[in-house]
């Protein structure tokens, strides 16, 4: 017999939009069907069984060998047990309830938790730490604003409903059409979502700082003494700041566009400085867009369980903070770390060439759905379940604003959650170090 | 398990217990008649023995107390706490992690504490942290203020609809109490204005804080909920406000049937002067107030002079305070609902505005009569962090120790003060009513806050002797033995011995589940069924927490509401 | 004099939490035993100086102390924290935060050093032969205070950040720097006599920066002031001449910059503006 199941509301695992309006239908324990995704989460979901691990493996003489779930559990626990500065990646594709679990491993190895935000938007949180944010739920934009600006960012291509759930294309009880709002798009190239704003502001690339301190001094109502900056003749930029002053509720959306050109976190600090700026004339905020479907999550976690978002190194017993000393990739780069746990993501091709290499040195334990290049290196891997169609968890939207994913069918067989794979190698340690 | 707590001074204010020698007898984590001679005896002689400590309003958890963790990792590096054989590490100060909330509480005798300010939307937030927040019983009051729905049914008069509103909300959030933070205001924020004062109009709902304050006040008697209305008025921080707040306090009287409304961290709000170099304390104005009036409760807000991180929902006022002192400053509003804002503080004793607040909150203490009306808080961490209670105390049972930290203040603060006219000095029981029964008497919770056979086995153990010790005078022992208390009794458990974590329990979250006759909850479902994406960017079935996600949940049901 | 050295017995390959190898914590500890069982962290396992290095005691006897680290030291973290007296030698690469909020005293590092150099110094003086990281003289994440005192002197280049948050004293750096240097400053100098990679004094509000070199671009927030043929840095007349701008206007900031007129000949249009 056939047996479908549609179910309503489910909150999609790709991108930091968190849509949670996906229509599945299930049957006979398999994606049948996806509705109001974007090509993205449709890809996810419709391609949830490619490329999946099955069972756990281990290296030995240079060889990979099937074992069992205990093994692997076995081997990752003394590896993690044994080392004396393990590394603890990734997070930003697991659930929150794994990333505690996470938390409690790290803590009892005595090792650096990082999550891929040390990839992507570390830059925005420590310029965070400076001068702080004048941010919003997505909801406020949808209802509010009427200036839109992308900036380093491409959601058509990354978070292809942004646009329609959030901001320009979509209904907000103060903003019911589309000629309502005004969008711009500043970037280097006239990327896809260049090509649908109502205006492209092409600046120089690496020059995204230049570009913002010019606003902030327009907003002062300071001279510019150079006739073009960034690229873009001055005067666009007294007319961008009078846009900005004139909306009622404007919004700048940033991406790597500023998080991984040249300055880096003072790109976002510029950013960040310009909207604060602009709340003593009117309402403007700033929402980073978030990659992955619980990066935020993980920053949320790690900061409340410890008191910092990401980066954070327990190795002596107690939290401790200094992105660029205790942030993954650096710790890579220096061939600090002795041992990895990897936990739904792919150092081995994200990672710059010599972190991706010092990394491969040392013994990994891998836990991912699929194989990747990291897998492929690894000492141990252990097949988990896909969060969000074959496990449930805790999940924040880019955001801030907590959902629940759900389990809508059973993982393949002898395959577990992330969840229970932690807490079983948790509890092995514990009992290699005599119990507690 | 059974325990039995010999030879103490028992101070237990709801049953009339005032320092007498008697033993507590504690069985499957309650209060007994008597227990067996099989029982572990803990010896209290020349203690105090009090009932578990219950805070009224701190903010310990959720969406912008992460946010002020993340704004101020240099918060964190000096003090923090290692890992144990039975405890997590954390870091603390002025927004300390979860673990390290909850074993700090319990250090001082503390067993219940509630999170006060929580966005619906972002409820389930304030729950994850409340799961990781160690040993303590919680609860948290979701916001309503600033709501869209509830402006819209108050203002179309269709209370019913927004008793039914709320009584959904409560089950959806999981929460305890309705919560206002500056009525109106932050729905006028979230266009970057605020509003002025109760009769002032929210634009584009038609609707005064006024009328909200009364509306969810009516509801609040509607459903029957165990807590009056908790208020942050208008015009918090800004001087002259304290005639906002006697407004609002008397903007519900003709609605008391006993407690109708309770104005938080009042310091803040018993401004007088109109700008801040003629701020004058309006503490006299506001006791008066409190004094005449058998519908109000208050908390102090009292400052610490130290430096604290400021975090409010009131999102317009956390504007000010960035521009005035220059401090960085987050802002995050809610869609549809409330925002929170965050800036850090330096409160100096050199500056006469915060030596004037300092002497706010202690004046407010020392004029309201009835110690069952005025509790002790510092809005931690607004007014400086929750471990700085015991200080608190000291100055509120010790005038000398008023004395002494004035005399070290900005002396034109001092010399306006009437601080230094006012005698009174707490004792022991009024201390006890203004931490732990006066509060769970205000909030309901009918089996804490007391001693008394059948309330939960929450109980704090001093060493000090409250027959031999004199406060006024010693008031650094008083200090030094409430900071670590000799033992804290968790639900029958010693989950603290001299100030160190003993045992780790995980505390219950309490909520209210309220109901309302049937035909109205099916009205409010299809209700909002129709409008939920209308107004928020989440599903109506993705935005209600299931009992499930509370670690270990504990409902409160209240009766159907009277609609 | 006393004077202790300290030799690695090893390769290390995780980092050594190293604040315990100071100068204030040697001389409390008053035989070179207690040294030896000074305790540091090798990632995250505690062990004794004796453990990981040779101690030996070359001279002893009289008030200053010495440390001398010959070898590599580039994982050693956190050396000379807080140090009030006393001076530490590294023969050999030095790790990050040497020096951190150290108040008096001298480290000299005849080699390279790790990030964050001198952060948070108040005191004292730091020598550096070789190339810096970043965030020489810095504040912590979050925090306001840089640097505020004592001076730090690196010979080669250094990278991003220099004197970031930095509120007074003096960065000297020989070489090269990358870009942001001064970012957020509020008082001290930083001479650069190489080039930088622009975007000098971002967001400062007082404190002066000098550069004899290129100095990459100047941000749009900066005025041109005046042209001067001298920079006073202490008891040093360096001569110019300079291009000197006021900023960071984005900020309402008065600091200055002090940027080579000779090698930096593309900021010629400046010259139409100074009144």
């Amino acid at each position: 017999m056939n047996v479908e199941n549609v179910i309503k509301g489910v909150v999609c695992p790709f991108c930091g939009c968190c849509c949670d309006d996906l229509e599945v239908t299930v049957r006979n324990n398999e994606i049948a069907k996806v509705e109001n995704a974007c090509a993205l989460g449709r890809a996810k979901f419709e391609r949830w069984n490619e490329g999946r691990i099955v069972r756990p493996s281990i290296r030995s003489d240079g060889k990979i060998l099937e074992t069992s779930f205990a093994k692997a559990v076995e081997r990752s626990a003394r590896i993690l047990y044994d080392a004396r500065y393990p590394l603890l990646w990734g997070w930003s594709c697991t659930s929150c309830e794994a990333q505690k679990i996470g938390v409690e491993l790290a803590e009892e190895v005595g090792g650096v938790i990082d999550s891929t935000t040390s990839t992507c938007h570390g830059p925005s949180i420590i310029a965070v730490h400076d001068v702080g944010e004048s941010s919003t739920t997505l909801g406020e934009v949808r209802h509010r604003a009427d200036l839109v600006i992308y900036w380093g960012c491409n959601p058509l291509h990354a978070h292809p409903r942004h646009m329609s759930r959030y901001s320009v294309l979509s209904e907000g009880r103060f903003r019911k059409r589309r000629g309502e709002r005004k969008m711009i798009v500043v970037d280097v190239r006239r990327t896809a979502t260049a090509k649908i704003a109502d205006e492209f502001i092409k600046i120089e690339p690496n020059s995204d700082y230049e570009a913002l301190t010019a606003l902030r001094m327009c907003l002062k109502g300071e001279e510019l003494e150079q006739e073009s900056i960034a690229g873009v003749p001055s005067k666009k930029f007294e007319e961008l700041i009078d846009e900005m002053v004139g909306c009622q509720f404007g919004v700048i959306f940033f991406g790597l566009g500023l998080t991984m050109s040249a300055g880096k976190s003072r790109n976002v600090d510029a950013a960040l400085s310009l909207v604060r700026d602009l709340n003593s004339k009117t309402k403007f905020v700033i929402v980073p867009m978030r990659g992955h479907f619980n990066v935020t999550g993980a920053n949320e976690v790690f900061a409340w369980q410890t008191g910092y978002p990401f980066a954070v190194d327990l190795s002596q017993g107690y939290p401790r903070y200094n992105p660029g000393e205790t942030s993954g990739v650096d710790i890579a780069t220096r061939h600090d770390c002795d041992a990895a746990l990897v936990v739904g993501s792919d150092p081995i091709s994200n990672f710059p060439l010599e972190a991706a290499r010092n990394l491969s040195s040392i013994p990994i334990i891998c836990i991912d759905p699929h194989e990747t290049a990291t897998t492929s290196v690894s000492d141990t891997v252990i097949p988990s379940a896909i969060v969000g169609i074959e496990a449930e968890g805790t999940v924040y939207r880019m955001d801030g604003v907590p959902l629940l994913l759900r389990k809508l069918i059973d993982p393949p067989e002898g395959v577990s959650k992330d969840t229970e794979i932690l807490e079983a190698i948790l509890n092995e340690v514990r009992r290699i170090r005599g119990g507690r | 398990m059974e325990l039995l707590i010999k030879n103490g001074y028992v101070v237990d204010p709801a049953n009339g217990i005032d320092c007498e020698k008697l033993d507590i007898a504690v069985r499957g984590g309650k209060i007994v008649e008597e227990v067996s001679s099989s029982a572990k005896i803990l010896d209290a002689s020349n203690m105090l023995v009090m009932p578990g400590g219950v805070d009224i309003h701190s903010h310990i958890a959720g969406s912008k107390t992460n946010l002020a963790r993340v704004l101020r990792p240099e918060d964190h590096f000096r003090d923090f706490e290692r890992r144990t054989a039975l405890t997590r590490s954390g870091v603390g100060h002025s927004v300390p992690s979860t673990y390290t909330t909850g074993y700090r509480y319990a250090r001082m005798g503390y067993t219940t504490v509630i999170e006060p300010a929580t966005p619906p939307l972002k409820a389930r937030h304030t729950h994850d942290e409340l799961n990781d927040t160690p040993i303590i019983d919680k609860a948290c009051f979701p916001l309503f203020g600033n709501n869209w729905h509830v402006m819209e049914y108050l203002k179309n008069g269709d209370l019913e609809l927004c008793a039914a509103y709320l009584s959904w909300m409560l089950r959806a959030t999981k929460g305890y109490a309705i919560k206002i933070v500056n009525p109106g205001g932050v729905e006028a924020w979230h266009w970057g204005g605020n509003v002025v004062g109760l009769d002032s109009e929210v634009p584009h709902f038609g609707i005064t804080p006024r009328e909200i304050v009364r509306g969810l006040c009516k509801v609040n008697k509607m459903l029957k909920l165990p807590h009056a209305i908790h208020v942050h008025p208008n015009n918090l921080g800004k001087p002259g406000n304290y005639l906002t707040t006697i407004k609002t306090m008397e903007c519900v009287k003709d609605l008391a049937e006993g407690a109708s409304i309770h104005i938080t961290h009042c310091q803040f709000t018993s401004f007088k002067g109109e700008d801040w170099s003629t701020l004058r304390s309006g503490a006299q104005e506001i006791a008066r107030y409190v004094n005449r009036n058998d519908h109000v409760t208050i908390d102090m807000g009292q400052i610490i002079f130290t430096a604290t991180t400021t975090m409010t929902g009131d999102g317009p006022f956390e504007y000010i305070l960035h521009q005035i002192s220059g401090r960085k400053w987050v802002n995050k509003d809610v869609e549809a609902e409330t925002g929170a804002g965050v800036v850090p503080v330096v409160y100096k004793r050199r500056s006469f505005v915060n030596a004037t607040q300092w002497a706010i909150g202690l004046e407010l203490a020392l004029l309201i009569e009835d110690p069952w009306k005025v509790y002790l808080t510092t809005d931690h961490p607004n007014g400086g962090p929750f471990t700085a209670y015991p200080r608190v105390v000291s100055w509120l049972m010790s005038k000398r120790a008023r004395e002494r930290t004035m005399s070290r203040m900005n002396q034109s603060a001092a010399r306006k003060t009437i601080l230094q006219s006012l005698e009174r000095e707490y004792s022991f029981e009024e201390i006890a009513i203004v931490t732990r029964a006066g509060t769970a008497k205000a909030l309901g919770l009918k089996a804490k806050g007391h001693l008394g056979v059948g309330a939960d086995a929450d109980i704090s153990i001093y060493r000090i002797n409250p027959k031999e010790i004199d406060p006024s005078r010693d008031y650094r022992a008083v200090r030094k033995a409430l900071r670590r208390a000799a033992y804290t009794v968790k639900d029958g458990q010693i989950v603290v011995k001299d100030g160190e974590i003993k045992e780790v329990v995980q505390g219950r979250t309490f909520w209210i589940d309220s109901r309302v006759p049937k035909d109205l909850e099916e009205k409010i479902h299809r209700e909002l069924s129709k409008s939920f994406r209308e107004y928020y960017t989440v599903g109506m079935e993705n935005y209600f927490i299931g009992e499930g996600e509370l670690a270990r949940s504990s409902p409160i049901y209240v009766g159907e509401a009277k609609v | 004099m006393t004077r202790i050295l300290l030799r690695p017995r090893k390769l290390f390959k995780v980092p050594i939490e190293a604040s315990a190898i100071s100068p204030d914590n040697f001389a409390a500890a008053r035989k070179v035993e207690e040294i030896k069982n000074q305790v540091v962290w090798e990632g995250n396992r505690p062990a004794t100086l004796a453990s990981i290095f040779d101690v030996e005691e070359l001279e002893q006897g009289g008030e200053l102390l010495e440390i001398i680290i010959e070898g590599d030291a580039s994982k050693l973290r956190g050396v000379g924290k807080g140090m009030g007296s006393g001076t530490i030698t590294v023969e050999g690469n030095a790790g990050i935060r040497l020096g951190e909020a150290m108040r008096g005293g001298t480290i000299t590092v005849n080699g390279n050093v790790g990030s964050w150099l001198g952060s948070r110094m108040r005191g004292g003086r730091i020598e550096v032969s070789g190339d810096a990281g970043d965030y020489v003289g810095s504040a912590i994440r979050g925090s306001t205070r840089g640097m505020s005192g004592g001076q730090i002197v690196v010979r080669g280049s250094a990278g991003n950040e220099v004197g970031c948050w930095m509120r007074d004293g003096m960065i000297r750096i020989g070489g090269n720097v990358g870009q942001f240097a001064g970012v957020h400053m509020l008082g001290g100098t930083i001479v650069i006599e190489g080039s930088s990679r622009g975007r000098i004094g971002a967001s400062m509000k007082g404190g002066r920066i000098v550069v004899l070199g290129e100095v990459g671009r100047v941000l749009p927030s900066f005025s041109i002031e005046e042209i001067r043929n001298v920079a006073r840095v202490g008891e040093d007349r360096i001569p110019g001449p300079f291009y000197v701008f006021a900023g960071d206007l984005a900020d309402d900031g008065d600091g200055r910059l002090y940027v080579s007129k000779d090698r930096n000949l593309e900021l010629r249009f400046y010259e139409s503006y100074i009144e």
